[in-house]
Formats: C-alpha cells, sequence, structure tokens
C-alpha cells in the first residue's frame, strides 16, 4: 500500500526518505486542505459570533472535539482540553493539579527514560512544594521491571508521570498494567500519561488504561503543529484551578470575583489555535479514512525492516527493545567512532532525513553512556525504498571512517 | 559530502596531534548546545606566545578536525592575535563551506580559546 500519494511534500521531493516522523509528521493533503479552507474561507472566531460564518468555525473547531472524545474513548468531551501541544498539557498538569495537591514530603514518580518535558516540570512543581522527585529504572532490556512499581510507589505517591512509548528508545511502556500496579498500592495516585510518541500509531482507550490524565500533540499525528491536547478525568480536571485566565473560560465577571466556565472552557483561554484544531479534526479523519489496520500493518513491516537492516550492521548498537511487541517504530542508535551528527548529515546528502543529538533526553543519554544518538523514526508512509536509502547513507558512512 | 568528510578531515579527527592534557597551563571550556558536547582546550605560554596545546572532548568530525588543526596554528603564535581570529578562518582552514549548524561544530574550538584568561 503507498501511502506516500496522500502527502504533498512527495510530489515535490519523490526521493525524499523521511525517517523523522517521532519529531513531526508530515502533513496530509486533506489536512493541508481543511486548514486552508478554514483561512480562506470562513475564517471567524468561534463561540462568540452570531453569524453563519462564526457558527461554521465554532462547528468545526467543535467536531475536532468529539472526534478526539471518540479517538480516545471516552463519552464525555467535556474532558477533552485543547492546547498548544503535550508540553502545554503537562505544565498545565503541575501547575494547577500540582501545585493545589502536593504537599511537602510527597512524592512524584517519573521514570528514566522521559523527554526533559515529563522531568523539568516535575522537578520546579518538587523545588515549589518540597516533594521528592523519584524514578523508575530502566532495566538492560530498555524497559520499566515490575519490581520498580513496588519499590517506588507508597502512601506518599501524589502522581506518577510516564511516557506511553519512549522518543529514544521505543519501548511501549504497558500503561494499564502499571496503573492497575501504582492504584493496587494507592488508589488516590494520580497517573499521567505522555502520549506524544504513540497516537499516531496504535489506537489508545484512556478508559482501559485507567490513567488520570492522558496528554499529545497534534503534529506528531499528522496535523499542525500549535495544538494538543490534554485528556483528563471530569472530577479531577473540576476540581483543579484554571491554569490560564482570559477570555472565553469565563461564565461571569465582577470586579472582584469571577466564575469560571464549564468544562472543556474551563481551560481554554482566549482565542484558540481554531486553524490548528481543524486541522487535527481533519488528521484524525484522515487516520481513520487510513484505518488501524492498514497503519499498523504498514508500520509494523518498516519497523521489522529497520530492526533487521540496522542489526546488520557492525559497529552499530541500537539503544531499545530487541522484541517488537515491547515497542514502536523508534530506532536510536550509535556507530563505533562516528559522531551522531556526522551520521545525520552524510545520511542528508543522500536525501535521508534523521535527528542527531539527545533527542531532549540527556539525562536518558548519560544512562546510555553516550553524549548523542542518531534516531530512525517511522510514520504510515514509511517503506522500503526509504529504508534502502537509509542502508545505503550508512554504508557511506561506514565507507568515509571505516575506510570500508 | 565528499568535500566535506574529505580524508585530511577524517584523518585529523581519527588521529588527532593535539588530543590530551597539559599539567600545567591556562585553560577554558564550552559546550555546543545543540549536540552536548563540551571541548576542553589547554594552553601553555612564554612571554606571551603559545608554546604547547592540547584539547579534551567529545565531538562530531568536523568539530574535531577544526579544533586540531587550530592548535596546529596557534602554535608559537600570540594568544591574543589568536583570540582575534574570526570563523571564516577557520572554515578556511577545512578547507569547505559550511551550513549553519555545522558552522557551530567548526567554530565551537575558537570560541573555547577566545574564552581563555577571561
Ligand atoms: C515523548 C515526548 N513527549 C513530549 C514531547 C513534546 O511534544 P511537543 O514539543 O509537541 O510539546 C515529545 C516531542 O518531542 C515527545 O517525544
Amino acid at each position: 500500500m503507498n501511502l506516500k500519494r496522500y502527502f504533498p511534500i512527495y510530489k515535490k521531493y519523490p526521493k525524499l526518505a523521511y525517517l523523522d516522523s517521532s519529531a513531526t509528521a508530515l502533513k496530509p493533503q486533506v489536512v493541508v486542505e481543511a486548514m486552508t479552507d478554514y483561512l480562506s474561507h470562513y475564517s471567524a472566531n468561534i463561540h462568540r459570533g452570531l453569524y453563519q460564518m462564526s457558527e461554521q468555525a465554532s462547528s468545526a473547531y467543535d467536531e475536532t472535539r468529539k472526534l478526539i472524545a471518540e479517538f480516545l474513548g471516552t463519552k464525555d468531551e467535556g474532558e477533552i482540553v485543547f492546547t498548544r501541544g503535550t508540553t502545554e498539557g503537562i505544565n498545565l498538569i503541575a501547575r494547577t493539579w500540582g501545585e493545589t495537591y502536593i504537599k511537602p514530603g510527597d512524592e512524584i514518580v517519573t521514570t528514566q527514560m522521559e523527554h526533559h518535558v515529563n522531568i523539568v516540570p516535575w522537578q520546579v512543581l518538587a523545588n515549589k512544594t518540597g516533594a521528592k522527585l523519584r524514578f523508575a529504572k530502566i532495566n538492560d532490556h530498555y524497559l520499566i521491571s515490575n519490581d520498580q512499581w513496588e519499590q517506588l510507589i507508597n502512601k506518599k505517591t501524589k502522581l506518577v508521570a510516564i511516557t506511553h512509548e519512549s522518543n529514544v528508545l521505543g519501548t511501549i511502556n504497558p500503561i494499564a498494567e502499571i496503573t492497575a500496579k501504582i492504584k493496587a498500592i494507592n488508589p488516590t495516585c494520580v497517573v499521567v500519561v505522555d502520549g506524544a510518541q504513540i497516537v499516531a500509531h496504535q489506537p489508545v482507550n484512556v478508559v482501559e488504561l485507567g490513567c488520570d490524565f492522558y496528554v499529545f500533540s497534534g503534529h506528531k499525528m499528522y496535523a499542525s503543529t500549535g495544538v494538543g491536547v490534554l485528556w483528563g478525568k471530569r472530577e479531577l480536571l473540576e476540581a483543579m484551578p484554571t491554569f490560564m485566565q482570559g477570555g472565553a473560560m469565563i461564565r461571569e465577571v465582577g470586579w472582584q470575583e469571577t466564575v469560571y466556565a464549564p468544562l472543556p472552557d474551563k481551560f481554554e483561554a482566549g482565542t484558540m489555535p481554531i486553524a490548528e484544531v481543524i486541522s487535527l479534526g481533519a488528521a484524525i479523519r484522515f487516520m481513520k479514512s487510513i484505518g488501524w489496520k492498514t497503519i499498523q500493518e504498514q508500520e509494523g513491516k518498516i519497523s521489522a525492516l529497520v530492526q533487521k537492516r540496522l542489526g546488520e550492521i557492525d559497529g552499530l548498537k541500537i539503544f531499545g527493545p530487541s522484541d517488537l511487541a515491547n515497542r514502536g517504530g523508534v530506532f536510536s542508535f550509535a556507530m563505533e567512532g562516528v559522531h551522531a551528527h556526522d551520521i545525520a548529515q552524510i545520511l542528508d546528502e543522500t536525501g535521508v532525513c534523521v535527528r542527531a543529538g539527545h533527542h531532549c533526553a540527556m539525562p536518558l543519554h548519560g544512562l546510555l553512556k553516550v553524549d548523542s544518538s542518531t534516531r530512525v523514526s517511522v510514520g504510515m508512509y514509511s517503506d522500503e525504498k526509504d529504508i534502502e536509502g537509509l542502508i545505503v547513507g550508512l554504508q557511506q558512512v561506514k565507507k568515509i571512517f571505516y575506510h570500508g | 559530502m565528499d568535500d566535506l568528510y574529505r580524508d585530511l578531515i577524517i584523518d585529523h579527527y581519527q588521529h588527532p596531534n593535539h588530543r590530551g592534557s597539559l599539567a600545567d597551563g591556562v585553560s577554558a571550556n564550552e559546550a555546543n548546545l545543540m549536540c552536548g558536547d563540551t571541548l576542553k582546550i589547554m594552553v601553555k605560554m612564554e612571554n606571551g606566545k603559545i608554546t604547547d596545546a592540547k584539547f579534551e572532548g567529545g565531538g562530531c568530525a568536523i568539530s574535531i578536525a577544526a579544533v586540531d588543526m587550530l592548535l596546529d596554528y596557534v602554535k608559537g603564535k600570540r594568544l591574543s592575535d589568536v583570540q582575534k581570529m574570526s570563523g571564516t578562518e577557520i572554515e578556511k582552514m577545512l578547507g569547505v563551506e559550511l551550513t549553519p549548524s555545522r558552522k557551530k561544530c567548526a567554530y565551537l574550538g575558537l570560541e573555547v580559546i577566545k574564552k581563555i584568561g577571561l
């Protein structure tokens, strides 16, 4: 199945081998068109206009919320809050729920495989509140062992923040199992899941996961930058203070006191990124039209190929689970004696786009005992030819650096 | 590309003349924020002139080759003159044109040397 034909970038660069989808996904034509249509033909502000064009914009905006609710397996649209992205979602939780409910002596737990955004806001929160920040360790298979939760979780643990899929290791954490373990020890502990890396690649059902908050970004799932989603359990969202204050999130404003709007408006202050939200709706419709079966088959096939072909290169080490059952299509690796930047640059010359660096996970790279790694990641459009290009490029790297 | 990764650069990267440390001398270090690589340069001077120079730290081929070539060049020169050098001169030494992101790698050595004695 050639899914590249849905993505206009390949018309301009037919030979492009884009292997950086975990940084951001390419955009399909229908997403570009939905955004352009709004910007060209009905670019009114939402919710406050009584004229038709504003109603049209409002209904396109609200339609995305409905699609997201369905996408995440919740019936309550009030639990879907639009944000600027994963980063804003996590910061919102830390600043509102966190600053209200975390007390001195409490414990916050995250893991060693987190993106900086799932570490730094918790550091700040811990420092502000006098709580302690603890980390679940990764084992030799790049997984978090079950015993970690038994060791770390206790009655003082107020919040656990964990990524669903690591943007470096590709590890997929079994969230439903982990949440059940955590809640068995401490039923009131709140579980925050960073879904940034997984939502484009496999179905997610927040009810089945049993977590309390789930956040992700639109741009990694074929939508525009500038929009993301925070899902939270209604009773938690209702009990939280507001994050930003301004227009649209109020019910009644007096000189001294304000009554806030109900969910989800309470957390959507000011004019939201309307075009971007509409693009997210288009992206979900697009993914539905392709179907999970096709997406997962294609990505599964290509991930297996990446793993096999990278594994055949001498001196190359993949940092991540070897069992495809425990991982997604994100492969970070190092090559003996070659810096990641040089690898990425040589690959770029052959039209292969990969990422090099610490991928916003410096502490994790410290554990891996490297300063940086090269990362290959797949999207639904990735195909055998892209991987062929990658391998040709890596052979060029070997030729230059190993003279062989 | 074959130009950028020509033999001279790979040779300096794989067999640098100046990797190591000096027991006495003055030093400075700096990180490349893009990749987190840190570089330390130590120089020994007599009468204001550099008599020996070494570097420590990791980096890509471009940054290592650039610092190694720079340290070849600085021997016998006045530190104050070296600190007046520009990035263009580094590019000339490397003999290649660099993209904006690789300029950061190539100029790292020069930036570190400029910090010495400050
Ligand atoms: C696991 C993970 N969490 C969070 C983020 C941050 O996402 P954003 O920059 O879209 O807010 C990323 C993206 O790099 C990520 O990979």
